[in-house]
């Protein structure tokens, strides 16, 4: 009798999980008959936790793209460099300190009423309080003269302001409420938000008043799923796009291509700068973490994972051949410097260790005064390239006598243990700003902090145009006597950029120009409403 | 009984085999010895489970790869066997610790008066009318995941029926008239225990330690498949399960029956085992 129990409670485990498998694939019927709808699944973390709010961060944190249901001052055009959207002209004064917007009189809120310089000056001032992963700290106070002219005062200069600008979406001072925008919000962006079902699915409809070009696309449903469940859903036909990973693509999907995407999304790890014991700057609320390690606090180890890590292999290994060997942040970015390349020489790795005075223990492991070459990697195990790149670097390291210890978990118990454990991060951005918040003395990962550095970045922030300030952002990079390349002060390691790939169906129109930056999710529908089926 | 004088016609043409015991013996003895190999080989496989060999990506099974390899070119019967012996030694840590608390409060609620035995009963009950997946997942994750949360809540999630046979038995045991003569006879009540009733009630304590095993260890690979148990860089079992259930969809059929299997029959053959110890040890059900 007992026996027939555990057996029943076996089937039941096997079941279980054949039974998620089944049931995440049955979601939204979508009719992807209709010429003018599309169904399009995202990653999950895209779902943004605070809602639609740009004051809350919606579109303009750490993963940016166009807001869709707000209009922006700003855009960044195909080729990243910055054109207009709500704003017809701007002026910035000789010192840097004041950026004067002239907008459009044209433009309605959903609800009619006209979107004013008002608006404008609302949304920045109550951003600017917010505690979100937009920085605005270099602003003051922003001003609105009349309805059509916007003022802009600045704490510091910060030449990277316009592409601030054209991610942080306007809200309606009218019909702004913070406790019930994220979930309705009301914007004059080509969508509006028809539908939310939290944790399922988003439903957006083109804005019949747009001001600017007509949307093709009159109907599009995003809905957040698993890697697995994503590629499940195409397998089944009730998605048009899915988005997937590298290890996916072996099995290719009738009636759809695979679209893969230049991106700006670069794998790296930090590697903290400094030993163990060490905290972080309090953030604004007080908060801080533990900072610090004591094996990549050291120059050499940090130096020499640079050079042993064969970046190809993980291209064609981890990422099928989607993606691209990365040695910055600013992979063909105007402000990449080139002093970034580092050539993959194991040999030299273990020789930089031997010169610090490491010496190989039995086991085959380097080590110094008692200390051993070995840590910890973190990495998001719910993604399937971050873990094979974790997985990647410890068999790398292994022959150079650097132990990792993979630890797999989920970003929101990275962030806090980030700071002193190496993680597997992804970065990189539309704007030079990531060399600020990679390498900026007390605002990075890497708890680094070289003064020369510092400098170049302040530099850069205060050239009186974003293309003057190109130079300085390479300078702070390397400027021929420090930096944070691999052969001077090395904090974090670049290791690939990874392209982004989606399952589409054959018969629909992608179009998808800009070159994608870190994240997933909403870049790939920036130019939806110019999406057409054959 | 066989070699009296007389042989019947029934007895005659009986074919030879093992009587029950030396059955029940030799499957004893044959699950011990698959179980010790598993967790011996497991322990010993090292860091082949963990290694990632790119060059030998979805590998169907085949003689070098058995079970096949997984998509990081890891070796699954590698992984299967590490996964299961960490399953087992958490299994063995769970109910060791299961059944000392079993005994303590069994003990406690039969012999310390009417008041512990009510507040025991009352935990019992409790603990036993909380859905025990449910239960197990809240002490995992208020205690904070990882290795050392899914071995608390194991261990201390499985006493309840251990201890109601405990107290069940002791109750019964001190009505019983040999002990009552014991104590008549000016026996001391700490002879008494040591002398009379632990024999009486260790080979009952034995037998439903051995008999938690499976429920330990089912219960660690469910908690971890859901995400609460071990972390995802160790190869625990439920690890390789809910891995290879992201694969399923592109047809790595492989990668989710082998494990599958091997758990399960892990599973059946320590409920044998433990079957197999009552029928030893309890005269009553050895013929059963």
């Amino acid at each position: 009798m007992k026996k027939e129990r555990y057996l029943a409670l076996c089937l039941l485990v096997i079941f279980l999980f054949t039974l998620v498998g089944c049931s995440k694939a049955d979601k939204t019927d979508a009719g992807t008959s209709t010429k003018d709808s599309v169904v399009i699944a995202m990653d999950v973390e895209s779902e943004p936790a605070a809602g639609f709010d740009p004051i809350m961060g919606w579109a303009a944190g750490e993963h940016t793209h166009d807001p869709l249901i707000q209009s922006t001052l700003l855009i960044t055009k195909d080729d990243i460099t910055i054109g207009y959207d709500l704003a017809k002209e701007y002026t910035i004064s000789p010192d840097g300190l004041t950026w004067t917007f002239k907008i459009r009189s044209d433009v309605k809120f959903t609800d009619g009423v006209p979107l004013t310089a008002k608006d404008v000056a609302f949304t920045y001032n109550n951003a600017m309080k917010q505690a979100t992963e937009t920085d605005l700290s270099m602003l003051k106070s922003v001003e609105a003269i009349d309805d059509t002219t916007v003022v802009f005062h600045f704490n510091t200069p910060y030449s990277a302001f316009a592409y601030t600008a054209a991610v942080v979406g306007i809200v309606p001072e009218h019909a702004y409420n913070a406790a019930t925008y994220g979930k309705n919000p009301i914007g004059s962006g080509r969508y509006i938000l028809k539908q939310w079902d939290k944790g399922q699915q988003v439903i957006l409809e083109a804005n019949p008043n747009y001001y600017g070009e007509k949307a093709k696309m009159k109907k599009v449903s995003i809905v957040f799923m698993s890697e697995d469940a994503s590629y499940a859903a195409a397998q089944g036909g009730q998605v048009d796009v899915a988005y997937t990973a590298p290890s996916y693509t072996v099995n290719p999907i009738k009636g759809y291509n695979i679209l893969s995407f230049n991106t700006e999304d670069i794998r790296g790890l930090n590697l903290p700068t400094v030993p163990a014991g060490n905290k972080t700057p309090a953030k604004r609320n007080g908060e801080t973490y533990p900072a610090g390690n004591n094996v990549t606090s050291h120059l050499a180890i940090r130096q020499a994972i640079a050079c042993a890590i064969d970046r190809e292999s993980i291209v064609k290994n981890v990422l099928n051949g989607y993606g691209s060997v990365a040695y910055s942040d600013s992979v063909n970015e105007p402000w990449e410097n080139e002093a970034m390349k580092v050539a993959y020489d194991p040999a030299k790795a273990k020789a930089i260790l031997e010169a610090d005075g490491w010496k190989l223990n039995p086991e085959g492991i380097y080590e110094k005064q008692g200390l051993k070459a070995e840590f910890d990697l973190l990495y998001i195990s719910s993604n399937s390239v971050r873990t094979g790149i974790a997985m990647a670097v410890k068999e790398m390291l292994k022959p150079v006598g650097i132990k990792v210890n993979p630890i797999g978990s989920s970003w929101d118990q990275i962030a806090t243990l980030c700071y002193e454990t190496p993680h597997v991060f992804g970065a990189g951005s539309h704007s030079p700003t990531g060399v600020r918040s990679h390498y900026y003395t007390g605002k990075n990962y890497a708890s680094y902090s070289n003064p020369t550095v510092d400098t170049y970045i302040d530099e850069a922030l205060a050239a009186t145009s974003v293309e003057a300030s190109y130079p300085l952002w390479k300078k702070a990079q390397w400027d021929g006597a420090a930096g944070v390349t691999p052969q001077a002060d090395s904090p974090w390691v670049w290791l690939v950029e990874i392209k982004h790939i989606y399952f589409a169906r054959e018969n629909l129109n992608v179009i998808d120009k800009k070159i994608h930056p870190h994240g997933y999710g909403w870049t790939i529908i920036n130019n939806v409403h110019q999406w057409s089926w054959k | 009984m066989n070699n009296t004088g007389s042989v019947t016609i029934l007895q005659k043409y009986q074919r030879k085999r093992l009587n029950q015991r030396s059955q029940t013996l030799l499957v004893l003895a044959f699950g011990s010895i698959f179980l010790l190999a598993i967790t011996v080989i497991g322990t010993l496989v090292g860091d082949i489970a963990i290694t990632t060999n790119f060059t030998q990506k979805n590998f169907l099974p085949q003689i070098a790869h058995p079970f096949g390899t997984d998509w990081l070119g890891r070796d699954m019967l590698a992984r299967t066997l590490k996964g299961m012996s960490i399953s087992i030694y958490i299994g063995l840590f769970a109910s060791v610790i299961s059944a000392v608390i079993a005994a303590i409060l069994g003990a406690a609620a039969a012999t310390l008066g009417k008041k512990v035995d009510a507040v025991i009963t009352w935990f019992i009950d409790l603990v036993m009318g909380i859905p025990h997946l449910l239960l197990l997942i809240l002490i995992s994750y208020a205690i904070g995941r990882g290795t050392f949360g899914v071995v608390v809540a194991v261990a201390i999630s499985h006493w309840p029926v251990l201890t109601r046979i405990i107290r069940g038995e002791i109750l019964q045991l001190k009505e019983a008239n040999y002990i009552k003569i014991a104590g008549k006879l000016g026996q001391s009540k700490m002879k008494i225990v040591v002398k009379h009733m632990i024999p009486h009630v260790f080979p009952q304590f034995l037998v439903g330690l051995v008999l938690l095993f499976p429920h330990a260890i089912l219960h660690e690979a469910a908690l971890t498949f859901l995400g609460f148990g071990l972390p995802p860089e160790q190869p625990g079992i439920g690890i390789i399960l809910s891995e290879s259930m992201k694969y399923l969809s592109l047809g790595m059929w492989w990668l989710a029956l082998f494990p599958g299997m091997v758990l399960m029959t892990t599973v059946l053959l320590f409920d044998l085992v433990g079957g197999s110890l009552r029928k030893m040890i309890d005269p009553h059900s050895a013929q059963e």
